[in-house]
């Protein structure tokens, strides 16, 4: 009786939630009063053991919403209790999902379906490591029934689909997040790839194989094909798996890589991602003929529908090329060590297929441009560029030998030349599929050129090979310079796109020219050609008919050129390419190297810009652009190479011939531009050329810049450069015309700055370290003198603010950052006086310009820059000099900017003004860190007996005047914000014993900043706390263990144990500390600096931490989880063996154990 | 006139007598530049080309400092711009009147007047709080092409 009274009112109660759950669908569907709606879901699923309701809402409501709703709240409910889930309750919920899925396979709401179905994914992913064998066996022996068919195909469809989510929630890039820990899903992961993956992937083929053979023989049949489509897409999902535990080889291949860097993966614009599943896979992949069917399926499939054009781009045709693309990535250990042969065979059976899709090229891309599908002829592309991924050039030629009478090599130039055809009948602006299939093939050529990597970059490439990559780059050149003609007048919408595209643009010029560099023998004389005759039109058509096309052609080629001939040296010295270095043998005159002849001719163009009238008609300010970039790459390798100085030194005994030999061809290039040869000529002119965009170019700030920052840097990056370079006049004018004259403080401000770090640097071509110490002084002589009298005339304050001194001023600070950034140990002195001589006038300076904020931030960079360079170089009396200036410097700014608001109308302005401050703060702060390194680094030769200064005391003392003008506002920057923190807790870490000594106001206000930074969101904020917080907790413990104070009264809580107001800052931090740990959001990352902080905080506040864990425990009403909590709690601080000493052995101890604490208690200390 | 409104012009009316020629390529983002008559600070500066192989030619967005409006000006960057001469003096303050008007000591000992404080409420009161309070307040007016605005207020302690 009682009984069915409670069935009764359990029945009331499921069916006012569902129908609660039901409205509240409802109504966020109409969109009234969505917030409410929510609410009511979210109580669903907050609700301790909600599953009941849950399952009455899934099988009752009508409301296919609500359906979806439910399952939701089912999964988030038994996420978040699946600890305290009896292992029957646990099964069933995973059963029921399943059964669900099942029985409504026929439903029409599909997407109620596949969140079912993930849930049950889900469920089962959070059990895995819990459940049996046996446990598992037996769901999945319902799946495996399931998709054998013997439930009918909307079953097979659905368990398939069941798979799907299973496996992609095994996978980590597609897992929902559940909290757990990495280990978790690195096992599970494992697990599946083990013992799992195989078994499903031979499951679903059985199903594809039984159903395809239903679709080609019948004529209906749209479910059978849904299977199949589902089967082939599971199919694929396996085989893009990342195979970690099956295969020897851990990572995956994905190469690009340009001749010179294998490593280099950025360029790569297709992905071709290597399967590599490992010999256990052998069997179903290949021995069973799989490859064959699945491309025999597809043809079969081709055939029947033949006559729907739309048939290629359905999903079971996409889905199945798709596939047979996996199957051309395969690679590794799945192969036997039999010399490739099954690897051959198995690639060949798959390019028996993928012809069809590609050739006849000119056939295939007729029907594509009179409307078929180019998706076909793309995948065709994306299957080359997989077997050119895993095999050696000559394997991939060979290939299709035994089909055809050519090679593949030529099939697939004859498909690049094709698409580039169709490229150039095409508008530029337009992206096409020829666009695409371009870049896949460029990437295929990518794959093809370096698959032996860097060392023999084509010495395997085969005859036809090279044969084919000059016609391409013949095409190609023809391409461009169609492209660069059609592009001239299309001007502003253009630039924008441009810019955008500037880096996709060198990516294809690196493929370009390494299929240039395939075949030099016919593409660098063809480039010398084209070059000439551009330049011949150019110089014929002077003054009668409009240059631009042809300046535009050329601008193209000097790109292209110099990408052929020579390599970008980012950051290191380039070599001459490879393909350069092993063709050319038979030529023995320099003259007429076909590189030399090249280089020559470029260089001779370059000249001519020298003549005023020749400037004025033909080198506009693009053009110059290129040249400027091209003699900049250019110079890096060929101009004076140090390789060639060696050999010359060394060799100068042996013959000419044999050096040749010995070094190829590049010992004749690099002997034609050395110092002997015509070196010296070139670096003249290109100095020249130099000075003349600076000096008749004005306003053209981007040529300036490529001038200043790429070619002049080049040029001063190679000390045998500097040697010649400080000899010639021509270097010598312009440093002249640099000091004295005023056009060149026309120049962008911070090419300026660019200048002059070039002059300085340019010393290291002077012999003596006296004669290169009073270069440095001529060179900024002008600068240190012109500031130091305008700050001793008497009107200064009101010429200070007319706008040509500001510039003058400006770009004197410029031009002494640039000198002071410089700095090397050679010319530290020099460099140190010129700082000396002008820091009374930073100060005035600084003054005067306090409302200028762009000189204020100049002002301070300088001396950033100028300390960095010297600080470490600095004697005693020096060093004390240095940082009395600092100090007076932080501040006079300090003076000038407390307190101070600004009051403009303008919110644009107002923000600014806020960005500069923030900026100049960031500079003070990275003044007192380049403070900090004196302690660290120093190469003075100081003898004890001289008063050092005391760098941690300054720099403290400097952190003390800094930090009350950085308000939590400007915290918000995040530069700003990260550079304090680091400053900050460098010194707690580094000077510990320092913060004891600070007196009550300064002490405070760096503890109330840590305790700010440990909740702030940035990880590397919040990390840097907790190391500075363990250095102080750690200091004070070891210190009061030994009987000393630490850091003194304030910091411990010792006179009052119980005390909670009165507790040290020491005890607020643990208590601070703990509560973050247990209630609040933070990276798991953290959890290790958390522990390292948290131990030395226990040792030192034991009976505080007693206390904080007893409430805790006391806090928790359900006795279970109170037990829970206490014995957490004592594993926490006993378990591993830990003792109470600070060591790394016990530090390391310790985080294991806050590791498993955590994850003890955490889950339900924040939910209940 | 609305925030938004743009307004294009070559330079060559700033007919006012403080203002400087300067190549329009030196002219940085924080900087000044005199658009349509207005001193104006410098927002944003972008360069392109006049045609692909033309010359220079910059785009300034600017910020007139007196009425915040935006205004915009395109310039090929050899050319020279009008530059304003900005002068900023510090006045201690004395007195704010009830209509929103400040009574300024100069360097010579007289005062100044004739200058208001901004209209935003929110400053106004707390500016009016910290002179109530006794604090000691430093006013810096700024003045250009011939008119003059309080820019920014400093405290420099109490008295």
């Amino acid at each position: 009786m009682e009984g069915q009274q409670y069935q009764g009112e359990l029945l009331a109660y499921l069916q006012s939630t569902m129908r609660a759950i039901e409205a509240a669908c409802t109504s966020i569907q109409m969109h009234t009063n969505p917030a409410a709606a929510e609410a009511t879901i979210l109580s669903l699923s907050r609700s301790p053991q909600p599953y009941k309701a849950c399952k009455f809402i899934m099988e009752n409501s009508q409301l296919a919403n609500a359906r979806f709703q439910a399952a939701g709240a089912l999964r988030d409910a038994a996420i978040r209790e699946w600890s305290f889930l009896s292992s029957d309750d646990r099964n069933n919920l995973i059963n029921f999902c399943l059964n669900f899925v099942f029985q409504h396979a026929g439903s029409p709401e599909g997407y109620v379906q596949a969140k079912v179905s993930s849930v049950a994914a889900q469920l089962l992913k959070r059990g895995w490591l819990e459940f049996s064998v046996s446990e598992k066996e037996r769901f999945f022996y319902q799946v495996n029934q399931a998709i054998l068919g013997s439930h009918g195909l909307q079953v097979q469809f659905v368990s398939i689909n069941f798979l799907e989510s299973l496996v992609s929630e095994f996978s980590p890039t597609t897992s929902s997040a559940m909290g757990l820990p990495r280990e978790f899903i690195e096992q599970c992961r494992k697990s599946i790839e083990l013992d799992y993956l195989k078994v499903f992937y031979c499951w679903t083929r059985d199903a594809a194989l039984g159903v395809a053979a239903r679709i080609i023989e019948s004529d209906s049949g749209t479910d059978e094909v849904k299977v199949c489509t589902a089967a082939l897409r599971f199919m694929l999902q396996i085989m893009t798996w990342e195979f970690r535990y099956s295969s020897n080889s851990v990572k995956n291949i994905n190469i690009f890589s340009d001749a010179i860097r294998p490593d280099n993966t950025l360029l790569n614009r297709t992905e071709c991602i290597v399967v590599q599943p490992g010999p256990a896979w052998r069997e179903v992949l290949l021995s069973s003929g799989h490859a064959i069917w699945l491309v025999k399926l597809y043809s079969a499939l081709r055939q029947k529908f033949s006559r729907d054009g739309f048939w290629i781009d359905c999903p079971i045709a996409v889905a199945a090329r798709k596939v047979i693309l996996q199957f051309c990535s395969l690679a590794g250990t799945v192969f036997p060590s039999d010399g490739g042969r099954l690897h051959e065979h198995h690639l060949l059976q798959l390019l028996s297929g993928v012809i069809k899709w590609i050739d006849p090229p000119d056939a295939v891309s007729k029907e594509i441009e009179s409307g078929k599908s180019s998706s076909e002829l793309l995948d065709g592309c994306r299957a080359l560029y997989a077997m050119a991924t895993v095999t050696t050039p000559s394997t991939f030629d060979k290939l299709l030998k035994s089909m055809r009478p050519y090679g593949t090599l030529m099939l697939f130039s004859n498909l690049m030349c094709e698409v580039l055809k169709v490229l150039m009948t095409k508008e530029s602006d337009e992206e096409t599929w020829s666009w695409e299939a371009r870049d896949i093939l460029l990437d295929t050529w990518t794959a093809i050129l370096t698959t032996s990597s860097g060392s023999s970059e084509n010495a395997t490439l085969p005859p036809e090979g090279v044969h084919a990559a000059a016609s391409v780059f013949l095409l190609i050149v023809e391409s461009e310079l169609k492209g660069a003609c059609a592009s001239v007048f299309n001007d502003d919408s253009a630039s924008d796109y441009l810019h955008a595209s500037i880096s996709a643009m060198d990516e294809r010029l690196a493929s370009y020219a390494l299929i240039a560099r395939a075949a030099t023998d016919v593409t660098v004389p063809l480039l010398t050609s084209l070059f000439n005759d551009r330049l011949s039109r150019l110089h014929q058509g002077r003054g009668i008919v409009d240059p631009t096309e042809t300046m535009e052609e050329l601008y193209s080629l000097l790109l292209l050129i110099g990408h052929v001939i020579a390599d970008e040296g980012e950051g290191e010295t380039p070599l001459v390419p490879n393909a350069i270095q092993r063709h050319f043998l038979d030529y023995v005159e320099a003259e007429k190297h076909p590189v030399v002849v090249l280089s020559s001719s470029v260089i001779r163009f370059a000249e001519q810009s020298l003549d005023p009238e020749a400037r004025s008609s033909i080198f506009s300010p693009r053009l110059m652009e290129a040249i400027i970039w091209f003699l900049a790459r250019w110079a890096l390798s060929y101009l004076m190479s140090p390789e060639e100085y060696k050999e010359a030194n060394h060799d100068s005994g042996l013959g000419s011939t044999n050096q040749i030999q010995s070094y190829g061809s590049k010992g004749i290039i690099l002997k034609f531009f050395s110092e002997y040869g015509n070196g010296k000529t070139v670096l003249d002119i290109i100095v020249r050329v130099c000075a003349t965009t600076l000096l008749s170019y004005p306003g053209e700030n981007f040529l300036q810049g490529l001038t200043c920052c790429q070619l002049l840097h080049a040029l001063v990056r190679q000390k045998n450069i500097c040697v010649h370079l400080v000899e010639l006049e021509s270097w010598r004018d312009l440093g002249h015309t640099f000091a004295n004259e005023k056009i060149l403080f026309m120049l962008n401000a911070s090419h300026q700055k660019s200048l002059a770090q070039t002059f300085i640097l340019s010393t290291a071509g002077v012999k003596n370290s006296d004669t290169a110490n009073q270069y440095v002084r001529n060179v900024t002589s002008h600068m240190t003198t012109y500031l130091a009298e305008l700050c001793d005339k008497r009107d200064l304050r009101s010429i200070a603010e007319q706008p040509d001194i500001i510039l003058l001023v400006t770009c004197l600070l410029e031009r002494l950052r640039g000198a002071a950034g410089a700095c090397e140990p050679r010319i530290q002195k020099s460099l140190y006086e010129m700082g000396l001589s002008v820091l009374k006038a930073i100060l005035v300076l600084l003054e005067i310009y306090k409302h200028e904020s762009a000189v204020v931030y100049l002002l301070l960079k300088f001396v950033v820059d100028w300390v960095d360079g010297q600080i470490t170089h600095l004697e005693a009396q020096e060093t004390s000099i240095v940082v009395d200036f600092c100090m007076r410097l932080l501040q006079l700014y300090s003076s000038l900017n407390i307190g101070k608001i600004s009051l403009s109308t303008s919110s644009a302005l107002l923000s600014d003004a806020e960005t500069d401050k923030c900026k100049d703060l960031r500079a003070l702060l990275q003044l007192l860190s380049g403070l900090c390194s004196k302690d660290l680094v120093d190469f003075s030769s100081d003898s004890s007996d001289t008063p050092t200064t005391n760098i941690s005391q300054v720099v403290f003392y400097g952190l003390h005047i800094v930090t009350p003008l950085i308000s939590l506002e400007l915290l918000k920057y995040p530069k700003l914000c990260h550079d304090y923190f680091s400053l900050l807790s460098h010194m707690l870490e580094v000077y510990p014993e320092m913060v004891g000594q600070l007196n009550g106001e300064a002490f405070t206000r760096v503890l109330q900043t840590l305790d700010f930074g440990l909740h702030h969101q940035d990880v590397d904020v919040v990390s840097m706390c907790l190391r500075a917080l363990k250095a102080l907790a750690s200091y004070h413990y070891k210190e009061t263990t030994c009987g000393r104070p630490g850091l003194g009264s304030q910091a411990s809580s010792g006179s009052h144990p119980t005390g909670e107001l009165k507790g040290g800052i020491l005890s607020q931090f643990l208590r601070s500390l703990l509560h973050l740990l247990l209630f609040e959001n933070y990276s798991s990352d953290l959890v290790g600096v958390a522990a390292d902080a948290l131990f030395p905080l226990i040792l030192c506040e034991q009976g505080l931490y007693q206390t904080l864990g007893n409430e805790l425990i006391q806090g928790q009403v359900n006795p279970n989880f109170r037990s829970r909590l206490s014995n957490a709690f004592y594993a926490l601080t006993s378990a591993n063996q830990l003792s109470s000493t600070l060591d790394r052995i016990n530090c390391q101890r310790f985080r294991k154990n806050l590791t498993a604490f955590l994850i003890e208690v955490r889950g339900f200390m924040r939910t209940m | 006139m609305s925030d938004e409104e743009h307004h294009f012009e070559s330079k060559a009316d700033a007919g006012a007598s403080k203002t400087y020629p300067q190549q329009a390529g030196t002219i940085r983002k924080n900087g000044y530049i005199v658009i349509k008559g207005r001193p104006c600070k410098v927002v944003e500066v972008s360069t392109s080309k006049t045609g692909k192989h033309g010359h220079a030619k910059c785009h300034f967005v600017a910020i007139d400092i007196f009425n915040g409006k935006k205004l915009e000006d395109i310039v090929p960057s050899s050319h020279n711009c009008d530059v304003p001469h900005v002068n900023r003096t510090d006045y201690q303050l004395i007195d704010i009147s009830e209509d929103g008007f400040v009574s300024l000591l100069t360097e010579t000992g007289g005062t100044k007047d004739d200058l208001r404080l901004p209209t935003d409420e929110a400053l106004l009161v707390q500016i009016k709080d910290g002179f109530a309070e006794g604090k000691d307040l430093v006013v810096s007016v700024m003045s250009s092409m011939g008119e003059e605005q309080i820019c920014a207020l400093k405290d420099i302690g109490p008295k």
